[in-house]
Protein backbone atom coordinates (compact mmCIF):
# COMPACT_ATOMS: atom_id res chain seq x y z
CA UNK A 1 0.00 0.00 0.00
CA UNK A 2 1.23 3.48 -0.75
CA UNK A 3 1.74 5.70 2.23
CA UNK A 4 1.33 9.45 1.82
CA UNK A 5 4.60 11.26 1.08
CA UNK A 6 6.16 13.00 4.06
CA UNK A 7 8.69 15.77 3.97
CA UNK A 8 11.47 14.35 6.12
CA UNK A 9 11.59 10.97 4.39
CA UNK A 10 11.58 12.66 0.97
CA UNK A 11 14.48 14.90 1.97
CA UNK A 12 12.63 18.12 2.72
CA UNK A 13 12.55 20.34 5.77
CA UNK A 14 9.94 22.89 6.75
CA UNK A 15 10.95 26.14 8.40
CA UNK A 16 8.75 26.53 11.46
CA UNK A 17 9.21 30.29 11.40
CA UNK A 18 7.87 30.99 7.92
CA UNK A 19 6.75 27.50 6.82
CA UNK A 20 8.94 27.47 3.75
CA UNK A 21 9.72 24.05 2.31
CA UNK A 22 13.38 23.57 1.46
CA UNK A 23 15.55 20.64 0.39
CA UNK A 24 17.31 19.18 3.41
CA UNK A 25 21.11 19.44 3.48
CA UNK A 26 22.59 16.55 1.55
CA UNK A 27 25.54 16.21 3.84
CA UNK A 28 24.75 13.59 6.48
CA UNK A 29 24.70 14.52 10.15
CA UNK A 30 23.78 18.10 9.37
CA UNK A 31 21.30 18.81 12.10
CA UNK A 32 20.33 22.34 11.28
CA UNK A 33 20.72 25.17 8.83
CA UNK A 34 19.34 28.67 8.42
CA UNK A 35 16.13 29.29 6.57
CA UNK A 36 16.95 31.02 3.27
CA UNK A 37 13.82 33.15 3.51
CA UNK A 38 13.40 34.25 7.12
CA UNK A 39 16.80 33.36 8.55
CA UNK A 40 15.50 31.26 11.44
CA UNK A 41 17.35 28.14 12.50
CA UNK A 42 15.63 25.11 11.01
CA UNK A 43 15.78 21.39 11.66
CA UNK A 44 14.14 18.29 10.27
CA UNK A 45 12.43 17.86 13.60
CA UNK A 46 12.61 20.15 16.60
CA UNK A 47 15.84 19.28 18.34
CA UNK A 48 15.46 17.48 21.68
CA UNK A 49 11.73 18.10 21.55
CA UNK A 50 10.58 15.35 23.90
CA UNK A 51 13.38 15.93 26.38
CA UNK A 52 12.65 19.66 26.57
CA UNK A 53 8.90 19.11 26.81
CA UNK A 54 9.40 16.62 29.64
CA UNK A 55 11.71 18.97 31.49
CA UNK A 56 9.35 21.95 31.24
CA UNK A 57 6.29 19.85 32.05
CA UNK A 58 7.87 18.42 35.18
CA UNK A 59 8.99 21.90 36.21
CA UNK A 60 5.44 23.14 35.73
CA UNK A 61 3.96 20.25 37.70
CA UNK A 62 6.33 20.86 40.61
CA UNK A 63 5.61 24.57 40.62
CA UNK A 64 1.89 23.89 40.66
CA UNK A 65 2.26 22.68 44.25
CA UNK A 66 3.47 26.00 45.76
CA UNK A 67 1.10 27.82 43.41
CA UNK A 68 -1.84 26.09 45.06
CA UNK A 69 -0.58 25.90 48.65
CA UNK A 70 0.70 29.46 49.04
CA UNK A 71 -1.79 32.33 49.05
CA UNK A 72 -2.12 34.26 45.81
CA UNK A 73 -4.00 37.24 47.13
CA UNK A 74 -5.06 38.90 50.37
CA UNK A 75 -8.14 41.10 50.51
CA UNK A 76 -8.09 43.23 53.66
CA UNK A 77 -11.36 44.97 54.38
CA UNK A 78 -11.62 47.19 57.47
CA UNK A 79 -8.53 45.63 58.94
CA UNK A 80 -9.77 42.07 58.60
CA UNK A 81 -8.96 39.62 55.88
CA UNK A 82 -7.18 36.39 55.32
CA UNK A 83 -4.84 35.34 52.55
CA UNK A 84 -6.62 33.12 50.06
CA UNK A 85 -5.27 30.46 47.74
CA UNK A 86 -6.44 29.93 44.16
CA UNK A 87 -8.97 27.26 45.10
CA UNK A 88 -10.00 29.22 48.19
CA UNK A 89 -10.69 32.31 46.13
CA UNK A 90 -12.85 30.33 43.74
CA UNK A 91 -14.82 28.78 46.61
CA UNK A 92 -15.34 32.21 48.12
CA UNK A 93 -16.78 33.52 44.87
CA UNK A 94 -19.08 30.51 44.72
CA UNK A 95 -20.25 31.01 48.30
CA UNK A 96 -20.96 34.65 47.58
CA UNK A 97 -23.36 33.48 44.90
CA UNK A 98 -21.23 34.62 41.97
CA UNK A 99 -21.18 31.14 40.48
CA UNK A 100 -20.69 32.34 36.90
CA UNK A 101 -17.52 34.22 37.74
CA UNK A 102 -16.50 31.36 40.03
CA UNK A 103 -16.81 28.97 37.09
CA UNK A 104 -14.69 31.20 34.82
CA UNK A 105 -11.99 31.57 37.46
CA UNK A 106 -12.10 27.85 38.25
CA UNK A 107 -11.71 26.88 34.60
CA UNK A 108 -8.95 29.42 33.94
CA UNK A 109 -6.83 28.93 37.02
CA UNK A 110 -7.52 25.39 38.22
CA UNK A 111 -8.81 23.26 35.35
CA UNK A 112 -6.67 24.70 32.54
CA UNK A 113 -3.22 24.33 34.16
CA UNK A 114 -4.00 20.80 35.32
CA UNK A 115 -5.47 19.83 31.95
CA UNK A 116 -2.49 21.32 30.20
CA UNK A 117 0.01 19.38 32.28
CA UNK A 118 -1.95 16.13 31.93
CA UNK A 119 -2.22 16.70 28.19
CA UNK A 120 1.51 17.33 27.86
CA UNK A 121 2.32 14.20 29.85
CA UNK A 122 -0.02 12.15 27.65
CA UNK A 123 1.56 13.58 24.48
CA UNK A 124 5.07 12.84 25.72
CA UNK A 125 4.08 9.32 26.72
CA UNK A 126 2.47 8.70 23.33
CA UNK A 127 5.75 9.56 21.63
CA UNK A 128 8.07 8.01 24.17
CA UNK A 129 6.28 4.70 24.70
CA UNK A 130 4.92 4.57 21.16
CA UNK A 131 1.39 4.06 22.45
CA UNK A 132 -1.32 2.88 20.10
CA UNK A 133 -3.30 6.09 19.96
CA UNK A 134 -4.95 7.30 16.78
CA UNK A 135 -2.80 10.25 15.63
CA UNK A 136 -5.89 12.37 15.08
CA UNK A 137 -6.82 11.94 18.74
CA UNK A 138 -3.32 12.92 19.80
CA UNK A 139 -3.47 15.97 17.54
CA UNK A 140 -6.74 16.93 19.19
CA UNK A 141 -5.04 16.87 22.59
CA UNK A 142 -2.17 18.91 21.18
CA UNK A 143 -4.46 21.57 19.75
CA UNK A 144 -6.55 21.88 22.90
CA UNK A 145 -3.42 22.18 25.05
CA UNK A 146 -2.07 24.77 22.64
CA UNK A 147 -5.25 26.84 22.59
CA UNK A 148 -6.18 26.94 26.28
CA UNK A 149 -2.75 27.78 27.69
CA UNK A 150 -2.87 31.55 27.68
CA UNK A 151 -6.17 31.83 29.54
CA UNK A 152 -4.57 30.79 32.82
CA UNK A 153 -3.01 34.22 33.14
CA UNK A 154 -6.51 35.56 33.86
CA UNK A 155 -6.07 35.30 37.61
CA UNK A 156 -2.78 37.18 37.54
CA UNK A 157 -4.18 40.00 35.44
CA UNK A 158 -7.06 40.23 37.88
CA UNK A 159 -4.63 40.45 40.81
CA UNK A 160 -2.64 43.22 39.10
CA UNK A 161 -5.86 45.17 38.48
CA UNK A 162 -7.11 44.74 42.04
CA UNK A 163 -3.78 45.65 43.62
CA UNK A 164 -3.91 49.03 41.93
CA UNK A 165 -7.64 49.49 42.31
CA UNK A 166 -8.22 48.57 45.93
CA UNK A 167 -5.53 50.52 47.70
CA UNK A 168 -7.03 52.53 50.55
CA UNK A 169 -4.67 51.78 53.38
CA UNK A 170 -6.47 50.58 56.49
CA UNK A 171 -9.96 50.51 54.99
CA UNK A 172 -9.45 48.16 52.12
CA UNK A 173 -6.40 46.76 50.47
CA UNK A 174 -5.52 43.94 48.13
CA UNK A 175 -2.05 42.48 48.30
CA UNK A 176 -0.52 39.84 46.09
CA UNK A 177 0.88 36.66 47.64
CA UNK A 178 3.87 34.45 47.01
CA UNK A 179 1.71 31.82 45.29
CA UNK A 180 1.06 34.18 42.42
CA UNK A 181 4.72 34.19 41.42
CA UNK A 182 4.73 30.40 41.32
CA UNK A 183 1.50 30.36 39.37
CA UNK A 184 2.82 32.86 36.80
CA UNK A 185 5.85 30.65 36.32
CA UNK A 186 3.65 27.59 35.82
CA UNK A 187 1.78 29.35 33.01
CA UNK A 188 4.91 30.61 31.27
CA UNK A 189 6.77 27.31 31.63
CA UNK A 190 3.88 25.26 30.25
CA UNK A 191 3.48 27.66 27.33
CA UNK A 192 7.13 27.03 26.48
CA UNK A 193 6.55 23.30 26.93
CA UNK A 194 3.80 23.30 24.31
CA UNK A 195 6.08 25.32 22.03
CA UNK A 196 8.84 22.74 22.46
CA UNK A 197 6.63 19.77 21.56
CA UNK A 198 6.86 18.75 17.93
CA UNK A 199 3.55 17.16 16.83
CA UNK A 200 5.19 15.66 13.76
CA UNK A 201 6.78 13.05 16.03
CA UNK A 202 3.31 11.59 16.60
CA UNK A 203 2.94 11.05 12.88
CA UNK A 204 6.49 9.70 12.55
CA UNK A 205 5.63 6.91 14.96
CA UNK A 206 2.31 6.26 13.26
CA UNK A 207 4.01 5.99 9.89
CA UNK A 208 6.64 3.63 11.26
CA UNK A 209 3.93 1.39 12.66
CA UNK A 210 1.99 1.45 9.40
CA UNK A 211 5.15 0.57 7.49
CA UNK A 212 5.73 -2.39 9.82
CA UNK A 213 2.14 -3.56 9.30
CA UNK A 214 2.55 -3.25 5.53
CA UNK A 215 5.77 -5.21 5.37
CA UNK A 216 4.26 -7.90 7.58
CA UNK A 217 1.27 -8.19 5.25
CA UNK A 218 3.59 -8.42 2.27
CA UNK A 219 5.59 -11.20 3.93
CA UNK A 220 2.44 -13.14 4.63
CA UNK A 221 1.30 -12.75 1.04
CA UNK A 222 4.61 -14.15 -0.18
CA UNK A 223 4.30 -17.20 2.00
CA UNK B 1 20.71 34.66 16.05
CA UNK B 2 22.90 34.90 12.99
CA UNK B 3 26.12 35.31 14.89
CA UNK B 4 26.01 32.03 16.74
CA UNK B 5 24.80 30.08 13.74
CA UNK B 6 27.91 27.89 13.47
CA UNK B 7 29.78 26.81 10.41
CA UNK B 8 27.29 24.41 8.87
CA UNK B 9 25.05 27.32 8.00
CA UNK B 10 27.75 28.97 5.96
CA UNK B 11 28.73 25.77 4.24
CA UNK B 12 25.24 24.93 3.23
CA UNK B 13 22.61 27.19 1.75
CA UNK B 14 19.38 25.25 1.40
CA UNK B 15 17.96 25.15 -2.06
CA UNK B 16 14.74 26.95 -2.79
CA UNK B 17 12.17 24.94 -4.67
CA UNK B 18 11.53 26.14 -8.17
CA UNK B 19 7.85 26.60 -8.81
CA UNK B 20 8.34 25.96 -12.53
CA UNK B 21 9.10 22.27 -12.11
CA UNK B 22 6.17 19.97 -12.86
CA UNK B 23 4.44 18.32 -9.89
CA UNK B 24 6.87 19.49 -7.34
CA UNK B 25 6.17 19.46 -3.64
CA UNK B 26 5.22 22.94 -2.58
CA UNK B 27 4.62 22.71 1.12
CA UNK B 28 4.68 20.33 4.04
CA UNK B 29 2.15 20.49 6.84
CA UNK B 30 3.93 21.98 9.83
CA UNK B 31 2.03 19.72 12.20
CA UNK B 32 2.13 16.33 10.50
CA UNK B 33 4.80 16.73 7.78
CA UNK B 34 2.48 15.66 4.95
CA UNK B 35 3.78 16.86 1.58
CA UNK B 36 1.40 18.83 -0.59
CA UNK B 37 1.61 19.98 -4.18
CA UNK B 38 -0.13 23.23 -3.38
CA UNK B 39 1.29 25.98 -1.22
CA UNK B 40 -1.37 28.67 -1.05
CA UNK B 41 -5.08 28.90 -0.56
CA UNK B 42 -7.14 30.80 -3.12
CA UNK B 43 -8.02 34.34 -2.07
CA UNK B 44 -10.61 34.43 0.68
CA UNK B 45 -10.21 30.76 1.56
CA UNK B 46 -8.24 28.55 3.87
CA UNK B 47 -5.92 25.69 3.04
CA UNK B 48 -6.35 22.83 5.50
CA UNK B 49 -4.09 19.83 5.84
CA UNK B 50 -6.08 16.93 4.34
CA UNK B 51 -4.71 14.53 6.91
CA UNK B 52 -4.45 16.28 10.28
CA UNK B 53 -6.70 19.25 9.60
CA UNK B 54 -4.22 21.97 10.57
CA UNK B 55 -4.76 25.37 8.98
CA UNK B 56 -1.83 25.73 6.61
CA UNK B 57 -2.65 29.03 5.04
CA UNK B 58 -5.42 31.56 5.44
CA UNK B 59 -5.57 33.87 2.47
CA UNK B 60 -7.59 36.91 3.47
CA UNK B 61 -8.68 39.37 0.84
CA UNK B 62 -6.40 42.43 0.67
CA UNK B 63 -4.56 41.16 3.71
CA UNK B 64 -1.69 43.66 3.64
CA UNK B 65 -3.88 46.75 3.25
CA UNK B 66 -6.32 45.64 5.94
CA UNK B 67 -3.58 44.72 8.37
CA UNK B 68 -1.79 48.03 7.78
CA UNK B 69 -4.98 49.94 8.52
CA UNK B 70 -5.84 47.83 11.55
CA UNK B 71 -2.38 48.05 13.06
CA UNK B 72 -2.32 51.82 12.66
CA UNK B 73 -5.68 52.21 14.36
CA UNK B 74 -4.49 49.81 17.04
CA UNK B 75 -1.45 52.00 17.65
CA UNK B 76 -3.64 55.09 17.89
CA UNK B 77 -6.01 53.37 20.32
CA UNK B 78 -3.08 52.21 22.40
CA UNK B 79 -2.39 55.79 23.51
CA UNK B 80 -5.72 56.42 25.28
CA UNK B 81 -6.04 52.87 26.60
CA UNK B 82 -2.61 53.04 28.20
CA UNK B 83 -2.98 56.53 29.65
CA UNK B 84 -6.66 56.84 30.58
CA UNK B 85 -7.99 54.99 33.64
CA UNK B 86 -9.85 51.76 32.91
CA UNK B 87 -11.80 51.32 36.12
CA UNK B 88 -12.50 53.36 39.18
CA UNK B 89 -13.20 51.87 42.57
CA UNK B 90 -14.65 54.00 45.31
CA UNK B 91 -15.32 53.14 48.90
CA UNK B 92 -16.86 55.69 51.27
CA UNK B 93 -15.02 58.85 50.26
CA UNK B 94 -11.91 57.12 48.99
CA UNK B 95 -11.33 56.35 45.35
CA UNK B 96 -8.64 54.71 43.27
CA UNK B 97 -8.18 54.30 39.57
CA UNK B 98 -6.64 51.56 37.54
CA UNK B 99 -4.69 52.09 34.33
CA UNK B 100 -2.86 49.49 32.26
CA UNK B 101 0.41 50.47 33.89
CA UNK B 102 -0.27 51.30 37.51
CA UNK B 103 -1.21 47.71 38.36
CA UNK B 104 2.20 46.66 37.15
CA UNK B 105 3.72 49.53 39.08
CA UNK B 106 1.97 48.49 42.30
CA UNK B 107 3.12 44.88 41.91
CA UNK B 108 6.64 46.07 41.20
CA UNK B 109 6.63 48.29 44.27
CA UNK B 110 5.41 45.38 46.39
CA UNK B 111 8.43 43.37 45.30
CA UNK B 112 6.80 41.00 42.81
CA UNK B 113 9.24 41.73 40.00
CA UNK B 114 8.75 38.52 38.06
CA UNK B 115 4.97 38.67 38.24
CA UNK B 116 5.00 42.37 37.34
CA UNK B 117 7.21 41.80 34.32
CA UNK B 118 5.02 38.96 33.04
CA UNK B 119 1.91 41.12 33.37
CA UNK B 120 3.71 44.07 31.77
CA UNK B 121 4.96 41.96 28.90
CA UNK B 122 1.68 40.17 28.13
CA UNK B 123 -0.66 43.11 28.53
CA UNK B 124 1.39 46.08 27.32
CA UNK B 125 4.66 45.27 25.58
CA UNK B 126 3.57 42.29 23.48
CA UNK B 127 0.38 43.94 22.12
CA UNK B 128 2.27 47.17 21.41
CA UNK B 129 5.08 45.22 19.78
CA UNK B 130 2.58 43.31 17.68
CA UNK B 131 1.01 46.48 16.36
CA UNK B 132 4.39 48.09 15.68
CA UNK B 133 5.75 45.01 13.91
CA UNK B 134 2.59 44.57 11.83
CA UNK B 135 2.60 48.22 10.81
CA UNK B 136 6.28 48.02 9.90
CA UNK B 137 5.83 44.75 7.98
CA UNK B 138 2.86 46.00 6.01
CA UNK B 139 4.26 49.40 5.13
CA UNK B 140 7.86 48.27 4.80
CA UNK B 141 7.17 45.39 2.44
CA UNK B 142 6.52 47.95 -0.28
CA UNK B 143 10.22 48.88 -0.46
CA UNK B 144 12.77 46.38 -1.71
CA UNK B 145 15.50 48.04 0.35
CA UNK B 146 13.67 47.13 3.55
CA UNK B 147 13.49 43.42 2.71
CA UNK B 148 15.97 42.33 5.38
CA UNK B 149 14.45 44.22 8.33
CA UNK B 150 10.96 43.15 7.24
CA UNK B 151 12.05 39.51 7.19
CA UNK B 152 13.43 39.95 10.69
CA UNK B 153 10.23 41.66 11.84
CA UNK B 154 8.20 38.74 10.46
CA UNK B 155 10.30 36.35 12.50
CA UNK B 156 9.85 38.41 15.67
CA UNK B 157 6.15 38.69 15.06
CA UNK B 158 5.92 34.92 14.81
CA UNK B 159 7.46 34.57 18.27
CA UNK B 160 5.61 37.47 19.85
CA UNK B 161 2.18 36.59 18.55
CA UNK B 162 0.93 34.26 21.25
CA UNK B 163 2.12 36.49 24.09
CA UNK B 164 -0.24 39.33 23.38
CA UNK B 165 -3.09 38.63 25.76
CA UNK B 166 -5.44 41.56 25.55
CA UNK B 167 -8.48 39.28 25.47
CA UNK B 168 -7.38 37.50 28.62
CA UNK B 169 -6.76 40.86 30.29
CA UNK B 170 -10.25 41.94 29.30
CA UNK B 171 -11.73 38.91 31.02
CA UNK B 172 -9.56 39.75 34.03
CA UNK B 173 -11.12 43.21 34.12
CA UNK B 174 -14.61 41.71 34.01
CA UNK B 175 -13.82 39.29 36.82
CA UNK B 176 -12.36 42.10 38.92
CA UNK B 177 -15.42 44.23 38.19
CA UNK B 178 -17.84 41.60 39.41
CA UNK B 179 -15.71 40.38 42.29
CA UNK B 180 -15.31 43.78 43.91
CA UNK B 181 -18.76 45.15 43.16
CA UNK B 182 -20.18 44.01 46.49
CA UNK B 183 -17.32 45.63 48.41
CA UNK B 184 -17.48 49.12 46.96
CA UNK B 185 -18.61 51.01 43.91
CA UNK B 186 -17.02 50.14 40.60
CA UNK B 187 -17.21 52.59 37.71
CA UNK B 188 -16.23 51.97 34.13
CA UNK B 189 -13.98 54.73 32.86
CA UNK B 190 -13.48 55.91 29.25
CA UNK B 191 -10.15 54.13 28.97
CA UNK B 192 -11.96 50.80 29.10
CA UNK B 193 -13.88 51.54 25.90
CA UNK B 194 -10.63 52.33 24.13
CA UNK B 195 -9.16 49.15 25.56
CA UNK B 196 -12.07 47.04 24.27
CA UNK B 197 -11.73 48.61 20.83
CA UNK B 198 -7.99 47.94 20.86
CA UNK B 199 -8.61 44.32 21.85
CA UNK B 200 -11.08 43.79 19.00
CA UNK B 201 -8.71 45.46 16.52
CA UNK B 202 -5.82 43.37 17.78
CA UNK B 203 -7.75 40.15 17.13
CA UNK B 204 -8.88 41.41 13.73
CA UNK B 205 -5.31 42.33 12.78
CA UNK B 206 -4.06 38.89 13.84
CA UNK B 207 -6.72 37.20 11.72
CA UNK B 208 -6.29 39.39 8.66
CA UNK B 209 -2.49 39.18 8.65
CA UNK B 210 -1.02 36.62 6.31
CA UNK B 211 2.74 36.16 6.28
CA UNK B 212 2.72 34.30 2.96
CA UNK B 213 1.32 37.33 1.15
CA UNK B 214 4.10 39.47 2.58
CA UNK B 215 6.75 36.94 1.56
CA UNK B 216 5.33 36.84 -1.96
CA UNK B 217 5.34 40.64 -2.03
CA UNK B 218 8.95 40.78 -0.88
CA UNK B 219 9.95 38.28 -3.56
CA UNK B 220 8.13 40.34 -6.22
CA UNK B 221 9.89 43.54 -5.12
CA UNK B 222 13.25 41.80 -5.16
CA UNK B 223 12.62 40.48 -8.66
CA UNK B 224 11.44 43.89 -9.89
CA UNK B 225 14.61 45.63 -8.77
CA UNK B 226 16.75 42.93 -10.33
CA UNK B 227 18.16 41.79 -7.03
CA UNK B 228 16.52 38.40 -7.40
CA UNK B 229 17.92 37.85 -10.90
CA UNK B 230 21.42 38.75 -9.81
CA UNK B 231 21.22 36.25 -6.97
CA UNK B 232 20.01 33.53 -9.26
CA UNK B 233 22.79 34.17 -11.73
CA UNK B 234 25.35 34.14 -8.96
CA UNK B 235 23.97 30.81 -7.78
CA UNK B 236 24.31 29.32 -11.24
Amino acid sequence: MNRPARALSQGFWTCLGCRLLVKAPEKRNTLSCLCPRCGARMHGRVEGSIMLTWALTITGALLLIPANILPVMTVIYLGAGEPSTIVGGTLELYQNGLWGIALIVFVASVAVPVMKLVGLVILCLIVQWRLDVAPRQAMRIYRVVNAIGRWSLLDLFMISILVALVDMGAIAEVAAGAGSTAFATVVVVTMFAVRAFDPRLIWDIYEEKMAAVDSKARDEERE
Amino acid sequence: MEQDSGQDAQQYRPQLLDAGQPRVWQRACHQCDLLLTRAHAPVGQRLLCPRCGATLHRNMERSVAHTAALSLSGLLLFIPSATLPLLEFSLFSFGAENTLLNGVQALFAAGYMWLASIVLFCSVLAPLGKFLLLAFICWGSGWASLAKPVARALRWYHHLQEWGMLDVYMLGILVALVKMSDLGKMTVEPGLYCFVAMMVISSAATVSFDAETVWARLARRAAATGGGDKDRKAAQ
